[in-house]
């Protein structure tokens, strides 16, 4: 039975992972683009969430849409000033703008909030329900099954509405969709944002059922491209299953090899992935 | 025979881009592809490269089969391409650029440098030869490519529309070079859409539509051919002489 | 005869400048600058080769460094060898490092080689820092007082800082001959446009090996040289992801992909980073890693030629206006 919940807490915490890593994988998709500040991003989400809950006392339905907005127009300000401008240029431009863009958020985030762990304060949402037989915490079975609905309906926006045909368009064919009368740099302004937004709800899911300090930017940047490099670039159910496997196989290993293990076995599955499929288990060859 | 490809398909998915091409080359013939766009023949002249694996087919080059060989390979046995968007090292010198294709035959920077300086001359890029590439104008950069190729010392050379987008003037210059190549002794395969330059430099075209050869033969014969004429109007424009 | 010019003018002051400087800065403060200046100047030149030179931008050269770190301490503690005969060691498990890497990602496009190389320099980081036998978390130490010369345990500074100078100075040449040969033309060309090179015969996959295994030696060189003349070694400070960031940045600041770039990026980072720690309260304080974040991105957006593009433009406006005056 211990197994079990082992099992769907993992599967919950995984349902974040894809929520966040279908925001890198959408960039990757439209623009073969890595952003490297993408973990970042998360972890604004999750203090703009307790800054919310701290000085506006706002339940979890406020703080979600706060900082969804403000990630928003933080992805589309970060492309407007940075990303348009290196997207043209040498290689190393294009990877240092992010990584840069990185170590100044990670670290600011250091000077202002301490390297402390800090959490939500507890709302209605704490406490703990019996799904039959296994007790789960409510805060991370809300954040799971918002995660993974949220996911899907970037999916659906993605695949069904017409801006996200807009968005294809440009991604598969920039000239194309010029003559088409779409506006490249609109769409890919969006795109960041669409892409910060998901960080930045993930983070705020996640807020309210872990704990965080200013390093798990790192941490799930990091995880965020082994679920794309799992799940395809560019692929957002790709993300989703890969995050899904991702988390199930993190809670796995640190029940049974200890809690220090979950990122090795991560990261040595990556390294393991880019030798025998490079292009993802999901990906088109 | 130097060159004969049989049989040659390139599939990208479900869609069939040349579907069963072939193509048989003399030492010394000047050959042209011509066809609308989308008709497959860059996608062919790729797969001549080494660029793109074949789906289907073999390609054989002076008796040796090419056709799972890597780019690189290629080069080193003796074919050269250019690309149809001009495709410079564009933070090198002219000479420079021209030195990476003599390499190939030269191991040593002095004779590579001593040979990339002879193929400047013959391709009149002297006057730049210590430009950076990147300040050259698209024909410069089409030369450049020409030049490049050229010190790489090869038995066949692809040119991908390299004589497309010039002045009336540049092209008369463009032809001559062209021809001077010729007369060296290299055997050349042109993709190119003005039929003047087809029909100047060549003895012999390949009409690709929509991933077929559909007319082979003579340039003056070939534009007369219904089935080419069809091809063309169905793309909006007939192919022009001069 | 050679003219001598201003650049060559300039380089041969800046070597003899390099030379008396211990000899003029006694004091332990500014000579502790001089040699952690070299030694950032060795390693981001010889990041250079792979991520200048050829193009190829990692952001996990901690890997290598930390390799090079740990082997000579691992090799006192467990056999009591002098920490110099853990250099070889270092360098072999670097270059089988970088084939492993090199050989899936190079067949890909640039950025999985940059996402696989930090990747790997994390998994690195994270399991040494759970594994025992390499000290975990605690890290590792070297000989406190030294039982030979071939210890190379010194009291004072200056010592290392000849050795130092002595390792930069065989790397630049090395660069500078790789520049004159066909294997630098090689890089260059497959910087620029990777398919063309291709087309034009050069063996793009064995050459970027190449490079990223000659990059790795020195990295790990680099490493051991830190690792002896510390005495200490732990997971942060060999595989940590700041290790990785400084070669980046400073070559970036310099000039990626010009021989003396990474010297002046070194030449203006480690002042300035002795002087915000300085300022700041040392103990690797968080405003200098913000400030290296903030440089990195406004060399991205900016100047991705670094200073040394920035400086070859002002020469040109400046003579093409006396020219026009």
């Amino acid at each position: 039975m211990l197994l079990v919940q082992v099992v769907v807490g993992g599967l919950l915490l995984g349902a974040i992972y894809a929520l966040f890593s279908s925001g890198l994988t959408l960039i990757w998709g439209m623009m073969n683009f890595i952003n490297f500040a993408h973990g970042e991003f998360v972890m604004l989400g999750m203090y703009a969430a307790l800054l919310v809950v701290v000085w506006l006392g706002g339940g979890p339905a406020v703080f979600g849409l706060a900082v969804a907005l403000l990630l928003f127009f933080l992805g589309v300000a970060v492309y407007a000033s940075l990303i348009r401008h290196v997207l043209r240029g040498p290689m190393l431009a294009q990877i240092l703008s992010t990584f840069g863009l990185a170590l100044l958020l990670r670290y600011t985030a250091f000077w202002i909030f301490s390297a402390n762990f800090v959490s939500l304060p507890e709302t209605w949402l704490s406490g703990s329900v019996d799904v039959g037989g296994i007790w789960l915490p409510i805060p991370q079975l809300i954040a799971g099954l918002l995660a993974i609905t949220l996911t899907i309906v970037l999916h659906l926006l993605l695949t069904r509405t017409t801006v996200g045909s807009r968005l294809l368009a440009v991604s598969e064919d920039r000239t194309a969709a010029m003559l088409m009368g779409i506006r490249p740099d609109r769409m890919q302004a969006l795109a960041w944002g669409l892409s910060a937004s998901a960080a930045g709800i993930a983070g705020a899911l996640m807020a309210t059922a872990y704990p965080w300090s200013p390093s798990v930017g790192e941490t799930f940047g990091l995880i965020a491209f082994v679920v794309v490099a799992l799940g395809g670039f560019g692929s957002v159910p790709g993300a989703m299953y890969a995050g899904l496997i991702i988390g199930l196989i993190q809670s796995v290993s640190a029940f049974w090899l200890g809690p220090i293990y979950k990122d090795i076995v991560v990261y040595a599955l990556f390294a393991v992935l880019l030798w025998l499929r490079p292009q993802g288990l999901m990906g088109r060859a | 025979m130097l060159l004969e490809a049989r049989d040659v398909s390139k599939s990208f998915g479900s869609f069939r881009a040349v579907a069963g091409a072939n193509l048989f080359i003399e030492e010394g013939e000047i050959v042209g592809l011509i066809g609308p766009n989308g008709a497959g023949k860059s996608t062919f002249f790729n797969c001549l490269a080494g660029d793109m694996p074949v789906t289907t087919g073999q390609i054989i080059f002076d008796g040796h089969d090419i056709t799972r060989a890597s780019p690189e390979a290629h080069a080193r046995i003796g074919i050269g391409r250019t690309f149809q968007l001009p495709a410079t090292f564009e933070d090198m010198t002219v000479l420079e650029n021209v030195m990476v294709g003599a390499f190939l035959r030269y191991p040593h920077r002095d004779d590579a440098r001593e040979h990339a300086r002879k193929i400047i001359e013959l391709t009149g890029l002297a006057a730049h030869a210590s430009n950076w590439a990147r300040s050259l104008g698209t024909p410069g950069r089409k030369r450049l490519e020409i030049a490049r190729v050229l010190a790489s010392k090869p038995r066949l050379m692809l040119l991908d529309e390299s004589l497309a987008g010039l002045t009336p003037a540049e092209l008369r210059d463009a032809i001559s070079l062209v021809k001077r190549i010729h007369e060296m002794g290299i055997t050349l395969v042109i993709v190119e859409h003005i039929m003047e330059v087809i029909m100047t430099l060549t003895r012999r075209v390949l009409v690709f539509n929509q991933g077929h050869v559909i007319a082979s033969g003579k340039p003056e014969d070939v534009v007369r051919d219904p089935a080419v004429i069809a091809a063309y109007l169905g793309h909006g424009h007939v192919p022009r002489r001069g | 005869m050679k003219r001598l010019s201003p650049t060559r003018l300039g380089i041969a002051v800046f070597a003899v400048g390099l030379l008396l400087y211990p000899l003029v800065f006694t004091n332990p403060f500014y000579l502790d600058i001089g040699v952690t200046f070299l030694l950032a100047a060795i390693s981001a030149s010889a990041w250079n080769i792979v991520g200048g030179y050829a193009g190829q931008i990692s952001v996990g050269h901690s890997m290598f460094f930390g390799l090079g770190a740990y082997a000579p301490l691992l090799f006192y503690q467990l056999l009591g060898w002098p920490p110099m005969a853990g250099i070889p060691i270092g360098i072999a498990a670097s270059v089988v490092l970088a084939i492993i890497i090199g050989m899936p990602t190079f067949r890909l496009t640039g950025h999985y080689f940059s996402m696989a190389t930090i990747a790997v320099a994390e998994l690195i980081r994270i399991f040494t820092g759970t594994w025992d036998f390499v000290g975990a978390a605690i890290g590792l130490q070297g000989p406190a007082t030294a039982r030979g010369w071939w210890d190379l345990t010194f009291r004072g500074e200056t010592p290392y800082y000849y050795i130092f100078l002595g390792v930069l100075a065989a790397l630049l040449f090395i660069t500078h001959t790789i520049e004159r040969r066909r294997f630098g033309y090689y890089l260059r060309a497959i910087k620029a446009r990777e398919r063309a090179a291709r087309s034009l015969g050069v063996p793009v996959l064995q050459i970027k090996m190449q490079a990223l295994m000659l990059s790795a030696i020195f990295t790990s060189l680099a490493g051991s040289l830190y690792a002896i003349k510390t005495g200490f070694i732990d997971p942060e400070s060999g595989f940590g992801i700041l290790v990785s960031v400084q070669m980046v940045i400073i070559a970036a600041l310099g000039g990626a992909g010009t021989l003396f770039g990474p010297v002046f990026g070194a030449l203006i980072l480690i002042p300035l980073q002795s002087a915000t720690n300085t300022w700041f309260g040392g103990g690797g304080s968080g405003l200098t890693y913000i400030l290296y974040g903030g440089i990195i991105v406004l060399i991205a957006r900016f100047e991705p030629g670094g200073l040394f593009e920035l400086w070859h433009r002002v020469i040109a406006k400046y003579r093409s206006r006396r020219d026009a005056a």
